[in-house]
């Protein structure tokens, strides 16, 4: 009897062999085809020298090979059961797979935590009068993009030149009412959040936000003419704002907007004289009404409390 | 008190400002050290990482080096005193890097009284008051107010931050800050009609067309109504300006701008300097604040990737 079974293994062997070689030489080749997938030649992270850094202008182009760590090897490391020795100073040894992440965290969290801004401010629309103010918010973060807070303003006036020159060439006496306080109940809403570089070199994180809330405002009369006293408002004051904000620390961002205060405003009578609208409550009484926008640039310094925070899920 | 709370507010202007300077450093620190997260307590060699000496951003968009930006813009005037104006213009910008370029913008505009002027002149007389002589009537007042049909500028453009944005989770955009300096041009623009700027020689004497001999003067009216206004031609000043570009996409960016346009002006056309006549000691060294939208188009089209 003639040995066919170690024939047809031999053979079987020899296909195998053959077509192992055929599908891994076809598999090279599908991946040279397809462009999203890249074989690169492996590097360590220890192979990268400081001369491979960003050129004079900092810019490198991708034409250049990307180098990675070998997953392989740290992972089998990482996994063996080689007793670890102890001594010396504490190094850190690079894993190639420990920089990946999936989501990355965000840098600051506001959720269950007060922010207090004290800021200032500047009126952006009148020509007649510009205010200056000094105020705080406080504010409490229901979620990291929902809060509701207070605030108060004092306000300073200073006539700007058309004050000066309508009565000069015009002849004219403006009409004009300052502000001596402000406060009110917002509400904020972060839908924006992002990030920027400076320079290329140092990495800035923000949001913006938007604001509206409702409050109580104090006018007061900038008398035409110091016989006839002038008269203060009490202003119901609705606002609408959008706020950039810039994270420094933990505890620390610095804010900047605009909010526009809108409420109708009741302005010194045009006729006064000492048998009309002489007294205050005259003149109140027959006051010209106008809707106003005070819109006003706003720029403060938060401290948040606590001043830390703990993230709640993995890095 | 009120001086008080003035230096209360530049303070923090100026505090808020280094904040962010100096605030920026620190955070950045924080990044080099896996995030604000890196605790205080361990040691500098255990907080560095791998990424310490590398780019600060990886496989970025060059969105701006070496482009041609061509924008057409809309402008207006923010908070001007008598007149708004309100123009379109094209803005063309060579960017030799990515931080630096160079461009030129020009605007033509049209005017709209504001809400002041809109308020004196339905107060002011039709005709020249005898009781007031220096009390304008409603065609010398506005007579002497000027336009702005033509202004623009040539600058030199810094972009030192870029970033990206997400908006409402959906929208995911790159954009960058620019500040620019430069020279501004305007051509300004008034038209008082002889009969309403009757006086030839103003703030001075003049020869008395009614004595033949030449020898008897007149005095000077001192009245700057009937003055001509002196607020037209070309003016050039300084140019200042910053901006945001967010990008659509590789070649499309909204272009959102505060621009200043700094020259000498006198908007009223009236007597500035109380001396009862108008002169070209009038004008001032003014501030022209505009604010500004456009719509860039980056070329050549395709942009280059960073490693």
């Amino acid at each position: 009897m003639r040995p066919i079974v170690p024939k047809i293994l031999v053979v079987a062997l020899l296909c195998f062999t053959a077509s192992a070689a055929h599908a891994q030489k076809k598999s090279k080749a599908a991946a040279a085809k397809d462009d999203e997938i890249e074989i690169e030649e492996e590097a360590t992270p220890d192979s990268i020298t400081p001369d491979e850094g960003p050129g004079e202008d900092g810019i490198e182009l991708e034409e250049d090979t990307v180098k990675e760590g070998d997953l392989e090897a740290d992972t089998a490391e990482f996994g063996s059961d080689t007793p670890t020795i102890k001594g010396g100073p504490v190094t850190r040894t690079p894993v190639s797979w420990k920089d990946i992440l999936v989501v990355i965290r965000k840098p600051f969290l506001k959720v269950r935590r007060v922010e207090m801004l004290p800021f200032v401010g500047t009126t952006m629309n009148d020509n007649m009068l510009r205010h200056y103010s000094v105020g705080a918010q406080l504010n409490y973060y229901l979620t990291d993009v929902l809060a509701f807070g207070v605030e108060g303003q004092l306000y300073v006036s200073q006539p700007r030149e058309p004050f000066d020159l309508i009565g000069r060439q015009a002849r004219r006496l403006p009409t004009v009412n300052e502000y001596n306080w402000s406060g009110a109940l917002n509400f904020h809403y972060v839908p924006v959040y992002g990030k920027f570089a400076i320079l290329d070199k140092h990495l800035v994180t923000w949001e913006a936000f938007f604001t509206a809330g409702i409050g109580a405002a104090q006018s007061q009369v900038i008398e035409r003419d110091v016989n006839y006293p002038g008269f203060k408002n009490f202003l119901i004051q609705p606002n609408v704002g959008a706020n950039m904000r810039f994270f420094l620390n933990r505890a620390l961002t610095v804010s900047l907007g605009f909010r526009d205060y809108i409420f109708i405003d009741q302005f010194e009578p045009t006729d006064r004289s000492p048998t009309m609208n002489a007294t205050a409550d005259q003149a109140k009484s027959n006051a010209d009404s106008a809707f106003i926008n005070n819109v006003m640039f706003q720029v403060g310094l938060s401290v948040w409390f606590p001043l830390s925070f703990d993230y709640t899920t993995f890095r | 008190m009120r001086k008080h709370l003035q230096i209360v507010f530049f303070l923090g202007v100026a505090s808020a400002f280094f904040g962010i300077a100096g605030g920026s450093s620190a955070w950045a620190q924080s990044d080099d050290t896996s995030g604000p997260e890196g605790g205080g307590h361990q040691s500098e060699q255990r907080r560095r990482n791998d990424l310490a000496s590398q780019p600060a951003v990886r496989h970025r968009i060059l969105l701006v080096a070496n482009r041609f930006e061509a924008t057409p813009l809309f402008e207006s005037t923010v908070n001007a005193d008598f007149r708004h104006f309100v123009g379109a213009g094209l803005k063309l910008e060579y960017h030799l890097g990515d931080k630096l370029s160079f461009g030129a913008l020009g605007v033509f505009s049209g005017s709209i009284d504001t809400g002041l002027v809109d308020k004196i002149v339905p107060t002011l007389p039709d005709a020249m008051s005898q009781e007031n002589p220096l009390e304008p009537t409603k065609d010398q007042f506005r007579s002497h107010l000027n336009t702005m049909p033509i202004h623009g500028a040539a600058y030199v453009s810094l972009t030192p931050w870029y970033g990206k944005l997400a908006a409402f989770d959906a929208a995911f955009v790159n954009f960058d800050f620019y500040f620019q300096a430069g020279m501004s041009y305007a051509k300004l623009k008034s038209s008082c009609a002889d009969s309403i700027c009757n006086d030839p020689t103003p703030g001075q004497s003049r020869p008395d067309p009614a004595d033949p001999t030449g020898e008897a003067t007149l005095p000077p009216d001192f009245n700057p109504n009937n003055d001509a206004p002196l607020n037209s031609g070309n003016r050039f000043g300084i140019y200042l300006g910053a901006g945001i570009h967010v990008f659509l996409n590789d070649f499309l960016a909204l272009d959102l701008t505060v621009r200043d346009y700094a020259f000498s002006d006198n908007p009223s056309g009236a007597d500035y300097n109380a001396d009862r006549f108008v002169s070209d000691a009038d004008s001032r060294f003014l501030n022209h604040l505009f604010m500004g939208v456009g719509l860039s188009v980056m070329l050549p089209m395709k942009a280059k990737r960073t490693r």
